[in-house]
């Protein structure tokens, strides 16, 4: 079993003995009062977000929607003070909550300002979606997902963080899962925070390498590199390639249906090539054959080629596997979400309405650790709390003092908080240091 | 910035004692202090259109989708600029040139121009997106002339306090460098002059991939300057553009200058979709329209939705935006929508899920902006994810499946060439054109623009629409929202800056298409008219 007991605060979190019942969709309206008004971590939340109160405006100016039962939304909200989000929080009881950016003034006067409303600050933010990775899984499809399909986030965020770390120097990057099946990144830093739309059209296209040609029905994925590699590209690769066999041949076992062999053809950039190499497989291997032997004869296949003559494979398709394991294996981004300065993006500890499951934070490092499947539900927090009272019957006798235990320190949902609280120390830390120095 | 239009008398004298030379010491200026001589107004006009008709060359330059500063760039342009008589324009760009009289007279045209034109193109974002991006092209155009002894020269001379990293400096990140540099080879790497700055500073290096980036900083080799020296420029003359519309008011006190200033930016304006004046379509022509009158992109969204009954947000808004132009209405719409995407889901998913955004397309909720279709540019640039269906199908489409998709439109061979010639050159829009004239067996090729703007023109060739009587620019003179509310055309969301110039771009070109086209058309509307 991979069990995560590895980290620091295995102590805490109680193992419930009784059974958890499922989370149930129709119920949620429910719990969610529960849920905000003991699990939501109310006051780590807004030190995020008011950063420290180191600019004008930067959390009462910030426009905040809340999405209610049967899809009212809400936009256009803003918060004076924690008090008054927490307040708001426990008595509409949201469904979904998401962050919109800093407007230049209070997003609710937004009816009566000439001009409207603009944004002066918002973090960067990525938003990695598994239905875009459709076309290369075969063990989920849609709202699934499952840890062999998951690896495919655990790359993405490898390679997206070490990228925004060593090549932009950003650092105080948050990883949320997204409640369901993607991740979001959100990137804090002042300069992050304050890029205009240029620039974050500029970072998003640098990370965005992946194009797709479509071939009718279906798009296939296309990485074209050149003679030489930008740095970030070499990077990508030495952080894929370890794991490409693993993900695409034994897990997803890819190119192992007819289907499969097909979207390894689409990527040969070359038509004639193309045809060449389709015609080799027939002959050497059977329908149905296992991607380990379609692969094998691949790299077979255009090895041999490149060496003999000059042709298609020696030069066009010169870097073939890697644009194939990039093509299949390298982030795939919604640009359009990173592009825009306006665009909300749910916000971290929301419960997602399908799912029930939090929207927890995850350390980049642990990536490979987490496991979305077992990401804690809103029913099961609230019988864990429920199991820890009724243990320590501490909740209703003792009075509220500080030494009370704080409700999500009882729960799974703690080491999330942690992460949260850890990013919150460093970025805290760094706008003291900033803050002196003007 | 302090933008002075109206010349302060006490400034003049100085004026009178410095000599044109030093006013103007290099081929390549910031456009930094408003000028301050006195023009005629003769003048004034004249320059205003000269660095106009300029400014047009580059642009049709970049519509021809020849890569900027490529020796065909260059070549076309130097021709368009001897043809239209501004070559004293072309020796300002080229190495040797601009030492003469002569040229520093064009310095001074080419300064105090570009100041008249702000004036113009203050008005609304959509002119400033042009405005700017033909301004940098020129800028880089200009600076790419320049001599490295000259380029240090403009560097001291404008305040850039830049430094060329040391050896020591270079040779620790040099592995970098080699990787990451891009258009120079090892060897020239090792001798180049590189410069540290910001990632900010250098977005279009960035963008592409072009320079080494680490920790935040670019390291940009003595090349690539212009991108550090063109990131300034573009803020100077973004700026200006700002203060410039402060002035407009006081500006146009003056009848004289204000009228050609309209006239100037109003022949930039295209034509406007976003609302249909023709007859409603059914939605029950909709199969045989596909057929006849869309273009391939609109067609293959299309047949996507009847085969899956479903279709992603951004075919959904490629194809419904465009359903909206040709004149569906949003009673159509919806009912088109519900009975295809029903098949596959209860009507009350679909009504939660999706009602809402076409309502939102029709400008019927949310912010009640009536979107505009998307243009060829757009749908060009938009890059579709696996599964979805929207984008240029000239584009996005792999040779061979574009191929047998035009052999089962009924494209003989030799019309598949004709269209693939200029597809594998990355001319979509003109393979889009060609694949228009083969199906319609007309003589004329139409430029295409706009999806809506073929299916337009498919439908006068077919008889069953009029050419429209007013004229392509009239009806647009209402549309244009004035400046501080572009109410109908939010589609530009304030970031996306891009979109925004490009569609700025866009809509010149369907102009230019409108009068074409009309030109072509004038006899035969002159007769139904006549006719009734």
């Amino acid at each position: 079993m991979p069990e995560q007991v590895a980290d620091q605060e295995n102590q805490v979190p109680p193992q419930p003995t009784a059974a958890v019942p499922a989370f149930n969709p129709e119920i949620l309206q429910d719990m969610l009062p529960l849920y905000y008004r003991r699990l939501f971590p109310h006051q780590p939340f807004y030190r995020w977000l008011s950063y420290g109160l180191t600019e004008d405006g930067i959390f009462c100016n910030r426009e905040i929607s809340f999405t209610l039962m049967d899809d009212i939304y809400i936009r256009y909200l803003c918060f004076d003070s924690q008090a008054e989000l927490e307040k708001e929080l426990c008595s509409r009881n949201p469904v979904k909550i998401d962050i919109g950016p800093v407007m230049h003034t209070r997003p609710k006067m937004h009816r009566t300002i000439p001009g409207g409303l603009v944004p002066v600050q918002r973090e960067l933010v990525f938003d990695i979606d598994m239905t875009d990775y459709d076309d290369v899984r075969t063990c989920c499809s849609g709202a699934e997902v499952c840890l062999k399909c998951w690896k495919f986030m655990v790359l993405a965020a490898r390679i997206l963080d070490v990228a925004l770390r060593e090549d932009f120097g950003f650092e105080h990057i948050l990883w949320v899962f997204s409640g369901r099946r993607g991740i979001h990144c959100w990137v804090c830093d002042h300069q992050a925070r304050h890029l205009d739309g240029r620039g974050r059209y500029s970072v998003a296209e640098y990370l965005n390498i992946v194009s797709y040609v479509s071939f009718g029905g279906s798009n296939s994925p296309r990485v074209p590199l050149g003679d030489r590699q930008h740095h970030s590209i070499k990077r990508a690769l030495k952080i894929v390639e370890p794991m490409f066999e693993e993900v695409i041949i034994e897990d997803q076992n890819l190119f192992g249906t007819p289907k499969g062999v097909t979207k390894l053809l689409n990527m040969i950039h070359d038509e004639g090539a193309r045809g060449e190499f389709e015609s080799y497989l027939q002959k050497n291997l059977e329908d149905g054959a296992h991607s380990r032997q379609v692969w094998e004869s691949f790299l077979k296949y255009s090895n041999s080629m490149r060496t003999t003559t000059a042709n298609a494979w020696s030069r066009k398709l010169k870097n073939i596997v890697q644009e194939v394991q990039l093509g299949l294996l390298y982030p795939r981004l919604d640009i359009n979400v990173t592009r825009g300065f306006n665009h909300l993006l749910k916000s971290p500890f929301c419960i997602h309405p399908s799912t029930g499951k939090v929207c927890v934070p995850f350390s980049v490092s642990a990536v490979g650790k987490f496991d979305p499947t077992t990401v804690p539900t809103i029913t099961q927090l609230l019988h864990e709390i429920n199991a820890f009272d009724d243990k320590n019957k501490s909740y209703m006798e003792a009075p509220e003092d500080k030494s009370r235990i704080k409700d999500h320190k009882k729960t799974s949902m703690f080491k999330g908080v942690v992460v949260f609280e850890e990013f919150l120390r460093k970025l805290e830390r760094s706008l003291k240091v900033n803050g002196l120095q003007f | 910035m302090e933008f002075h239009l109206k010349k302060r008398p006490r400034h003049e004298v100085k004026v009178e004692v410095v000599s044109l030379e030093t006013k103007y010491p290099s081929n390549v200026m910031l456009y930094h202090y408003p000028p301050t001589d006195d023009i005629h107004i003769e003048e004034f006009e004249e320059l205003a259109l000269e660095r106009l008709r300029l400014l047009r060359i580059l642009e049709r330059a970049s519509t021809k989708n020849l890569r900027m500063l490529s020796d065909e760039w260059k070549e076309y342009v130097g021709a368009e600029l001897t043809r239209e008589g501004l070559r004293s324009y072309l020796r300002l760009c080229s190495p040797a040139g601009g030492k003469h009289d002569s040229d520093i007279q064009t310095r001074r045209r080419d300064y105090i121009s570009h100041f008249i034109l702000r004036l113009a193109y203050c008005r609304s974002e959509e002119l400033t997106r042009w405005f700017v991006a033909r301004e940098m092209e020129l800028f880089r155009y200009k600076f790419s002339a320049l001599s490295s002894s000259e380029v240090k020269q403009f560097l001291d001379d404008n305040n850039f306090d830049i430094h060329p990293l040391t050896e020591a400096q270079k040779d620790e990140v040099k592995d970098g460098l080699y990787e990451s540099t891009a258009g120079q080879s090892v060897a020239k790497i090792e001798l180049l002059d590189f410069y540290k700055v910001p990632f900010t500073q250098v977005l279009d290096l960035v963008r592409g991939r072009r320079c080494y980036l680490k920790a935040g900083f670019a390291y940009v080799n003595t090349h690539d300057l212009v991108s550090i020296v063109g990131t300034r420029q573009q803020e100077e003359i973004e700026q200006g553009l700002v203060a410039a519309n402060g002035l407009v008011e006081e500006v146009e006190g003056d009848e004289r200058i204000s009228r050609m200033l309209k006239a100037l930016h109003n022949s930039y304006t295209g034509k406007d979709y976003t609302v249909c004046r023709d007859a409603a379509v059914p939605i029950e022509s909709l199969d045989q329209l596909s057929k006849t009158s869309m273009p391939l992109c609109m067609r293959m969204c299309h047949e996507h939705i009847r085969a899956q009954h479903h279709v992603k947000h951004g075919g959904r808004m490629q194809y419904g935006l465009f359903l909206k132009g040709i004149g569906v209405t949003l009673e159509d719409s919806l009912r088109f929508w519900r009975e295809e995407f029903t098949k596959k889901m209860d009507a009350d998913k679909f009504a939660r899920s999706y009602e809402y955004n076409i309502y939102h397309n029709y400008g019927k909720k949310g912010s009640m902006v009536n979107y505009t279709p998307y243009s060829c540019a757009k749908i060009i640039k938009d890059m579709a994810a696996p599964g979805d269906c929207h984008g240029c199908p000239y584009k996005s489409m792999d040779p061979s499946s574009l191929k047998s998709k035009l052999t089962s439109y009924g494209l003989s061979p030799s019309a598949i060439d004709e269209v693939m010639y200029f597809v594998s050159r990355g001319h979509y829009q003109i393979g889009c054109g060609k694949y228009f004239q083969l199906t319609h067996n007309s003589s004329v090729e139409p430029t295409i623009n706009h999806p809506n703007n073929y299916f337009e023109e498919s439908q006068i060739l077919m008889g069953n629409r009029q050419k429209r009587t007013n004229g392509p620019a009239a009806p647009k003179a209402r549309a244009r929202p004035d400046i501080k509310g572009h109410g109908d055309r939010s589609m530009l969301m304030g970031q996306d800056d891009d979109e925004l110039w490009r569609i700025a771009e866009t809509q010149e070109r369907i102009l230019q298409s409108q009068k074409d086209i009309s030109e072509a058309f004038n006899d035969d509307l002159d007769l139904t008219e006549i006719e009734y």
